[in-house]
């Protein structure tokens, strides 16, 4: 018998009416689970003026407040470790992780229950079936398996699929290569940046990947480049295999999103898993359909730790469904996530997002690396440079490139000057898991301590 | 005996089963006198069904008492 194209059938074709029927009915089991349980969202409610019993529609939903990382990390803070988020005795958990602090933020302490540790695998399995893994794939993990949550989750679903796991675990990028070509790997799962890397490496191991590996997948999480049409087309291309993007976040421990098989430039929501609400991060009032705004998680995996309309600051446009012609009737994020609120720096007055940018640089295949550079020049005016290297042998046509990157990083900025400075092969950093392309080196405002103060 | 869905569609004798199945485990999970070999397993197990049951909308609820 075939298998089937969905993981969850009965879920995955749900018409939108039952679906929102089903997360009204999960919301209000989960909110007087939090409202009884979770001194945190207790308090908030309370102060909020909400209480589980209004929730009588979907729309209902707008009464409970924001919940907000900051909120979360002031919990913590207050009562180390874990806040009072907690929702059950600390005691019960299976599973302790962190976020990955790559914003330089405090990183969040999160704990799982046996359940909620196997639903994150559940997600994973979603994901990974929509977009074909079957039991008889050899999946590689590029990935360190330390407190990072990461791929943690994927690795638990392919061995509930019963696909067999190969984990890279800490070792070099040359000893990966060489167990993605021995072991026959047909899936290889990592973030977009160290997919490229693998590849860069193999091509110096005299590896073709594209037609003397069996690799036929390549699953993407991490960064938001893996929608990235010129970089999904890169790696097709160099890995001879589909692409698919995945996001999640450690707050919900798994993903919330995937591209299926079809491959629609998106990534559907897992909706009888979570409401994924858009709004104007302004105003927080909900955003149409093909309106770019700010996803709102709510997470039906997690009791442990309920996450309830959690301010995510990751850029979405979101569509519906049927731009899809897989059958699933989850709606889908056009262009996986587009990047993050916070992540927006201000040069000379103009808005700047990495993404933006990546979307540009990685249009021109004979970039390598690359690597976005702000400072201040004679400590008066912000300048914002792109570092780029080269592919070997690649030089000869590089101020040609040079004036048609300005010019198109430029117009896409309100005129912004770019500066454009080729730098040696070799020269810029590679990334594991989530490439830090962006340096900001223009002076912090800083207050400087008196140790001779009372108050210190 | 539970015979219908969250949204009230009647069960199917397959769902019927693994909802049987999910209470036993429950049950099981909750003695005090079995050896750590059965109620540990018993408890991933259960935290196995939690998924099935949870996927096909059959419940949705909180084990920690139990330790899942």
């Amino acid at each position: 018998m075939p298998y089937s194209e969905y993981w969850n059938p009965k879920n995955e074709t749900l018409s939108r009416e039952q679906l929102q029927a089903l997360q009204l009915n999960k919301l209000r089991r989960l909110c007087a689970w939090a409202y009884s349980n979770s001194p945190f969202h207790r308090r908030r409610f309370d102060a909020a003026g909400f209480r589980p019993e209004q929730l009588q529609t979907l729309d209902d939903l707008r009464r409970i407040p924001f919940m907000t990382r900051e909120e979360w990390m002031d919990s913590q803070a207050e009562k180390p470790m874990f806040g009072d988020l907690l929702s059950t005795d600390p005691t019960r958990a299976i599973r302790y992780h962190l976020t990955s602090g790559t914003s330089g933020r405090t990183p969040l302490r999160v704990l799982d229950g046996m359940k909620d540790w196997d639903w994150i695998a559940e997600m994973w399995c979603y994901g990974f079936w929509g977009f074909g893994v079957r039991p008889e794939d050899v999946v590689y993990f590029a990935f360190g398996y330390g407190s990072f949550i990461g791929f943690w989750g994927a690795h638990y679903c392919c061995e509930k699929i019963g696909a067999l796991v190969i984990p890279g675990g800490s070792q070099t990028t040359e000893g990966r290569v060489t167990q993605i070509a021995e072991m026959g790997v047909t899936t290889v799962c990592s973030t977009p940046t160290y997919a490229m890397r693998l590849w860069q490496q193999a091509q110096q191991m005299g590896i073709d990947l594209a037609n003397k590996s069996r690799v036929n997948k390549v699953i993407l999480s991490g960064e938001p480049s893996g929608s990235i049409p010129a970089v999904k087309r890169q790696l097709e291309e160099a890995w001879g295999a589909k692409c698919g993007d995945t996001a999640g976040m450690t707050e919900i421990g798994t993903i919330m999103i995937f591209e299926c098989s079809h491959q629609p430039g998106g990534t559907h929501i897992i909706e009888d898993h979570f409401i994924e609400e858009v709004v104007n991060p302004e105003t927080g009032e909900p955003a149409p359909y093909g309106e770019l705004g700010e996803r709102v998680v709510t997470s039906f995996g997690r009791g442990f730790i309920p996450l309830i309309r959690y301010r995510s600051k990751d850029m979405v446009v979101k569509i519906p469904h049927d731009s899809c012609g897989c059958g699933r009737t989850g709606d889908i994020y056009d262009g996986g996530i587009r990047g993050r609120w916070d992540d927006m720096k201000l040069i000379r007055g103009t808005n700047v997002y990495p993404r933006a940018v990546e979307l540009i640089v990685r249009e021109h295949e004979v970039i390598e690396e690359f690597q976005v550079y702000i400072w201040r020049k004679d400590n008066l005016q912000d300048e914002i440079t792109i570092k780029v290297e080269l592919k070997p042998g690649q030089e000869t046509d590089w101020e040609q490139l040079e004036k048609k990157m300005a010019a198109e990083l430029a117009g896409a900025h309100e005129g912004l000057r770019f500066n454009i400075e080729r730098v040696d092969h070799g020269n810029l950093p590679r990334f594991e898991l989530k490439a830090k392309r962006l340096v900001d080196d223009r002076p912090k405002a800083e207050y400087s301590r008196n140790p001779d103060s009372p108050n210190q | 005996m539970i015979q219908t869905d969250l949204l009230g569609a009647p069960l199917t004798e397959p769902e019927k089963k693994i909802l049987q199945l999910y209470q036993t485990l429950k049950e099981l999970t909750a003695r005090k006198d079995l050896p750590p070999c059965a109620s540990c397993n018993l408890r991933k197990a259960l935290a196995s069904l939690w998924q099935v049951t949870n996927d096909l909308n059959l419940q949705f609820e909180q084990l920690y008492d139990l330790g899942v």
